[in-house]
């Protein structure tokens, strides 16, 4: 696993705007229940896996509950995204943040570390990193550098209030749906609520993902004779990653660990040099961050096949 | 000069007769040794459109700069002809003592031409060649033959000659047949039926001679550098296992040819595995002389026989020929050994006449009793191969040339290229190998190319054709080009930080010459159209760069790559993508400007 990727980082922070006016759902988005508990507390909670600083945008009045948050109001309200996006800039400690609506209840960890990854891609510097889905930018599923935070304020003196135009501003790297696709291959993150069928299709979806998956691990040469079994079967949480997989692997199998699979500080598990894994027979995959479904195979072989 | 002799020793067998020959500098830089040298000898030294069982046809033996060094797996040799199975080139490598010690007897190259008269071996010493009767070894295993001559010369002091021979598949031009040494075999592209032609049953050497290195700390380090890579991770598949564990892997990946090409997977493919030979038996693990990985693994048959067992033999008796009992595969791996037959084809024409056999369109094999998976009269087709018997006189020819006999049905399921039987890679589920399949100048080879690691990797989408293949395939010959002419072993490839760097360091260090990684590359280069330039000259055609018709006209039909076939158009484009990444012609000629590019 990648290990910088799956680490809280102090440098990045995540921004959720919850001031808009849910007037559609005709109550405040951010508190609707899922499990009993608020959405955003779900939200917070999941972003805590991966940032250590979370600022929370609210609307000047609106109540939310108590969270291990930076909560900001916005000085002006009802600025669109634009605003909520400054405000929370500001009042991140990071270089960049995640910025994300309240809306959203299947945030995809792997793929927001891998936006965050292309801040720096093919040694070029971006100030603004932003997902291409059904065809529209996802401005409030993107990544922007705080350095960012004057032009907001510019656009917004001239109340030019989309931010597209903060894209054509500064160097923004636009993620295409088949990058997303190999995190997210459904789209999850990007679906939000605006309407209360919205939120009954999310409820059933969401009863749908907390149910866990089965996969099996073959396992072929070395790993075989090592572990002394061809096939492991394991348990995975619903959105598990390859990187999750070979954790549990390890821990199911420790003969593997040294020899197959190494472990880091904070015990998650990848191959070692020399071995690589396969999905199903068809894909050979070595992104810690490539998301699992149920019943999939993993193989793991030699990387050296062949010979 | 340091590396390198710097001569080569030609042997004529007609007049019994030898002489010392320089080998111009110029020569050793812009091919090295190994298979690079070999090509550039065969080439000149080969009169153009000598048949391959003719006296004109030289058998050359190179050595190469890295042999001797110490450096680990580089006791290695390079065997040059041309093929009986293909008219084209055959380059084929085979390692150990007998490596070490052709570089003792103070040349690079041996270059034998003419025929003996008689049954003979040879004796080659610093001193010169003894022409000796071979009559006593005729019909002998290569390993009997070895043994006797070793006793036979050797010295009062003790000193012991080392033997590659052939048995008796060889003896009888069997067009695949091989030389061996010390249980190695050069075993693709019937070396062994020239030497059969020639009457030559071995060669023996006993030598001296040291060749000095440039810069001997250099090496030195590299050298302890090389070793202590060649015991991590990456050849622990060898170490642990050896080559057999690729048949469970290519299984389950849609990649193991059954039934001669009829299907994947296979059903008894775990039986079959590495790993449960490795498990449920006695295996031993053996290497070649100045090997640190030690890959070979020898596993006891029923009968208490150790023998030696890679994937290729496993895939050609197993799989291929449907055989489902481990054993009855370690049986025909010890005739094949015993017999000097390549395994690979001698398992592929067995698994053609089996197919044969099974559509009724040879009357002949109902007496064999010949079907898929009929252990019992597959081995037995074994030796009546090497005797040439019966129908194994017309399968000692090779499915190419048998199939011509039986009719074009049988020749559309001759699954070969340029007459040269397919190793175990399935090509419609490995698109880049299918490709380097069908350009290798040897034929059907998975060892002149590692064409199969792109489509292994996740690098290309294995089971798809595109234009990118090309540019894959001619980097990977390039690379073996050089590791095969260094020498190198394959399975240390993954050790070097950046191969044609690292050996560029390397070679600087063992020879004094500048090296460099660009100059490296150019080198693989270079010889690989040397290849292409020896076969254009002996009458290749653009239909020879193809594969055979199943390949193209039925996809397969289970497995995890079910449905998925190669079409004529596909791989016509793969091979247009690879003649321009050569910058040849469309159809596939070398230009005079690519000639005078490479001085050739």
């Amino acid at each position: 696993m990648d290990t910088q990727a799956s680490t809280r980082s102090p440098a990045l922070s995540a921004v959720i705007l919850s001031g808009g006016k849910s007037s559609r759902m005709g109550r405040p988005k951010a508190l609707l229940p899922f499990d009993g508990k608020p959405l955003i507390a779900h939200l917070v909670q999941r972003l805590s896996q991966r940032f250590s600083d979370i600022v929370v945008v609210a609307a000047p009045d609106q109540t939310l509950p108590s969270l291990p948050v930076t909560l900001v109001h916005d000085t002006v309200a009802y600025q669109g995204p634009v605003g909520g996006l400054c405000y929370g800039l500001q009042a991140t400690r990071g270089t960049a943040a995640f910025v994300t609506s309240c809306d959203v209840p299947f945030l995809q960890l792997p793929f927001i570390d891998y936006l965050v990854s292309q801040l720096d891609h093919h040694g070029r510097d971006y100030d603004v990193v932003v997902p291409v889905w059904q065809d529209r930018l996802q401005p409030l599923h993107a990544v922007y550098r705080r350095s960012v935070v004057p032009h907001l304020q510019e656009q917004l003196a001239a109340q030019r209030l989309r931010p597209v135009y903060l894209y054509d501003t500064v160097p923004t790297r636009k993620v295409s749906p088949a990058e997303i696709k190999r995190f997210d291959p459904e789209g999850l993150s990007f679906l939000n609520m605006n309407t209360q069928a919205d939120y009954q299709a999310a409820l059933a979806q969401w009863r749908t993902l907390s149910v866990p998956i089965s996969c099996t691990v073959e396992l072929f040469g070395v790993a075989r004779l090592t572990a002394r079994t061809s096939r492991v079967a394991l348990t995975l949480s619903a959105e598990a990653t390859l990187g999750d997989a070979l954790t549990v692997l390890g821990v199911e199998c420790p003969a593997l660990l040294g020899s197959v699979l190494s472990a880091d500080e904070a015990g998650h598990a990848s191959l070692q040099s020399g071995y690589t894994c396969n999905i199903n027979g068809q894909d050979f995959v070595r992104d810690a961050h490539t998301r699992l479904r149920a019943g999939d195979s993993l193989l793991i072989l030699s990387s050296d096949a062949g010979g | 000069m340091y590396g390198f002799h710097g001569r080569l020793l030609r042997i004529d067998l007609t007049t019994q007769s030898y002489t010392w020959q320089d080998i111009e500098s110029s020569r050793l830089t812009a091919v090295l040794g190994g298979v690079g040298l070999g090509a550039s000898l065969l080439y000149d030294h080969a009169p153009p459109g000598a048949e391959p069982f003719s006296a004109d046809n030289p058998l050359i033996f190179t050595s190469a700069p890295l042999v001797g060094t110490g450096l680990t797996t580089t006791a290695k040799y390079a065997v040059v002809t041309k093929s009986p199975l293909t008219g084209f080139i055959a380059d084929s490598l085979s390692s150990s003592f007998f490596a070490l010690e052709l570089k003792r007897v103070g040349v690079d190259a041996l270059v034998i031409t003419g025929a003996a008269g008689q049954p003979t071996y040879l004796l080659i010493t610093d001193d010169g060649v003894e022409f000796r009767t071979a009559a006593h070894l005729t019909g002998l295993s290569a390993q009997e033959t070895e043994e006797r001559i070793r006793h036979a010369e050797r010295t009062e002091k003790g000193a012991e000659a080392r033997v590659a021979a052939i048995g008796r598949a060889g003896e009888n031009l069997v067009r695949f047949a091989t030389l061996s040494n010390e249980g190695r075999h050069a075993g693709r592209g019937g070396v062994g039926a020239v030497f059969g032609a020639k009457k030559l049953k071995a060669v023996a050497l006993r030598g001296h001679c040291r060749v000095a290195v440039a810069d001997t700390g250099a090496v030195e380090r590299i050298a302890a550098t090389l070793r202590e890579r060649s015991v991590g991770p990456q050849t622990a598949k060898y170490r642990e296992i050896g080559t057999v564990a690729n048949l469970a892997v290519f299984d389950r990946l849609g990649s193991l040819p059954t039934y001669n090409f009829q299907n994947t997977p296979f059903v008894q493919a775990e039986a079959l595995s590495g790993e449960s030979f490795v498990t449920n038996g006695f295996s031993q693990t053996h290497g070649c002389a100045a090997c640190t990985i030690r890959c070979e693994r020898l596993f006891r048959s029923l009968s208490g026989e150790a023998q030696r067992l890679e994937y290729e033999t496993l895939f050609a008796f197993g799989p291929l020929c449907g055989i489902e009992e481990p054993d009855a595969v370690l049986r025909a791996a010890r005739l094949c050994d015993r017999y000097g037959l390549d395994t690979i084809s001698t398992g592929g024409t067995i698994a053609w006449a089996a197919e044969c056999a099974d559509k009724g369109l040879w009357p002949e094999l109902r007496e064999t009793g010949l079907s898929f998976g009929n252990a019992e009269a597959i081995l037995a087709l074994i030796p009546d191969i090497a005797h040439r018997r019966g129908v194994g006189a017309a399968l000692a020819e090779g499915s190419r040339l048998a199939a011509t006999r039986i009719g074009a049905e049988a020749e559309s399921f001759a699954m070969h290229v340029k007459g040269m039987e397919l190793p175990g890679y399935e090509p419609r589920s490995l698109k880049t190998m299918a490709l380097g399949l069908a350009v290798s100048p040897r034929g059907a080879c998975h060892n002149r190319s590692g064409a199969y690691e792109a489509d292994f990797s996740g690098q290309v989408d294995r089971l798809q054709a595109d234009a990118g293949r090309g540019a894959l395939v001619a980097a990977s010959e390039d690379f073996s080009a050089v590791l095969d002419s260094l020498i190198v072993c394959k399975f240390l490839r993954k050790c070097f930080d950046d191969f044609y760097s690292d050996t560029a360091h390397l070679m600087s260090a063992v020879t004094g010459w500048d090296y460099t990684a660009a100059g490296l590359k150019q080198v693989g280069e270079r010889i690989n159209t040397l290849k292409k330039l020896f076969n254009m000259r002996e009458g290749w055609q653009p239909e020879d760069d193809w594969l055979p018709p199943r390949l193209l006209t039925e996809p397969l039909p289970s497995g995890v790559a079910q449905g998925v076939g190669l079409t004529p158009d596909e791989l016509r484009l793969m091979i247009q993508s690879y003649y321009a990444a050569r910058g040849w012609n469309e159809q596939g000629l070398i230009t005079e400007e690519k000639k005078r590019e490479f001085g050739l």
